[in-house]
Formats: C-alpha cells, structure tokens, sequence
C-alpha cells in the first residue's frame, strides 16, 4: 500500500484543500469572500483578491505548489457542456 | 468605448466565422508576482505563448491548455469542479495566468491581470493553421459588448 505522503504527493493541493474544508467554518464567520492562502495544514493569511493571496504565496514558497481559494460556502463549479462533450471542434 | 472588429476571412474560403468560431489571438505568460519572482532569483521567465482564443459564451470560465502551464513551471492554485451531463465528479486544475489579447490593444487594463484560469485539454489547429489554446468564457466576456455578425462573418468586441 502507498505511503499517505506519496498519495498525497500524486495530487497537488490534497492536503491544503482538505485544510480549507476543515477550516471552512471558520473562515467564513470571519472572512468570507476573501482568498485563502494556504500552503499544507498552514493558513496564512485572507486577501482581498487572488492576486494579492497568490503573490503572497510566491513571496512565501516561490515556485511550490500553494492553495488560493475564495471563502464561500459552496465551491465554484466550471459549467462548459461542449467542453465536456468535445463538440467545440467537431466537423459533420 | 474603443470597438474592435475582427473579420473571419481566408483567401481561398471567403467567410469563415461559421467555421472557426469567433476567435482573437492571445499571449499567455507568467503571471506579474511569478514573473518578478523568477527576475529576483535570475531564473529563466518562459516567453509568452501566442495563439487564438475562441469566444465561448458556454463556458463559465475561462480555460487554457494545460500542457502550458507545466512548460512554464507554473503550479495549479485550486482545483475546480466540472458539471457535465455525464459526471458531476470530474475536476480540473485552476491556474494563475496573465493573459494578453493583442488585437484589442488593452496592455495596460486590469482585465489583463485577471489570471484564475481552468487547465484543460483543448489545443488544436484550425483549417487555416490558427492554433487554439484558450476558451475566453463569460468571466471575461462580462466586460464586453460583443456582436456577433455571421452574415458578413465578423466580430465585434468593445469595452
């Protein structure tokens, strides 16, 4: 069986994402519609836009892998049908 | 309001739009904080990639081919959730991004800045040899007055 690190090592963002779930709660009583910053287990911080949080993260960590994440209640989904279908370039 | 016009047209194949889609050209590069990471610490910044992007007023996101971002180095920042009528557990990548769009002359507008991005598959090449890398979707349409004209087979983008 593999080790939980190297499980974790096959997905980026694993364990900074089960963070910000655990975390959730918290965050939204107090800094909802911020961006989280979260490297590991570690909250660092609530910006308000991604590309304050994200330049924080590269200041921090540069090139590693690092979560930026709106605080809100439910998770954005990305609705493309035709991407999903693989009409966007289709030839009849 | 600057108004851009963007003519679908081929030499052998008259009007085009029907075919190729509403398409612009793009350079995707590093984003600004990433960029100036990689001048402090001499590292090589990637040169931008140049391409077309296709209007897709399906998509809520705007979307990249994801093989650029790990040529440049550039690690995911969030996952995000897919909704298809197939699967409602597919997820992709989210990626930082600064995007540029030549032919509308905004080099210098915030919209520029605007870099979370969906990583997926979807490079491939029109009849005319224009190379597609991005879906432009309503996150960034919504700054945008587009006309849609597939009588004379042009668009038209203001903003």
């Amino acid at each position: 069986m593999e080790s939980d690190d190297k499980i974790r090592g096959l997905m980026p963002l694993t364990v900074e994402l089960q963070t910000f779930d655990l975390m959730r709660a918290d965050l939204l009583s107090s800094h909802s519609g911020k961006f989280a910053l979260i490297k590991g287990e570690q909250f660092l911080g609530a910006f308000d836009s991604a590309e304050n949080a994200y330049a924080e993260g590269v200041a921090q960590f540069g090139k590693e892998p690092f979560l930026v994440k709106r605080i809100a209640a439910e998770d954005e989904v990305y609705r493309n049908q035709a991407l999903a279908l693989g009409l966007i370039n289709a030839h009849i | 309001m600057p108004i851009f016009d963007f003519f679908h047209w081929d030499k052998d194949k008259g009007y085009t739009l029907a075919e190729t889609g509403a398409i612009i050209q793009v350079n995707v590069g590093l984003p600004a904080a990433l960029e100036q990471f990689c001048l402090r610490e001499n590292l090589v910044i990637p040169t931008p990639i140049s391409g077309y992007a296709l209007i897709d007023t399906g998509a809520s996101s705007s979307a990249i081919h994801e093989q650029i971002f790990a040529d440049f180095g550039v690690q995911p920042i969030n996952h995000i959730r897919m909704s298809t009528p197939h699967t409602k557990d597919q997820w992709s990548f989210v990626y930082p991004a600064k995007i540029q769009f030549p032919g509308l002359a905004l080099l210098d507008a915030p919209i520029l800045e605007s870099f979370q991005v969906v990583g997926c598959d979807l490079r491939w090449t029109t009849f005319d040899e224009k190379e597609i890398i991005m879906l432009l979707g309503r996150d960034l349409l919504k700054h945008f007055l587009m006309v849609y004209n597939g009588v004379q087979s042009d668009v038209t983008l203001a903003y």
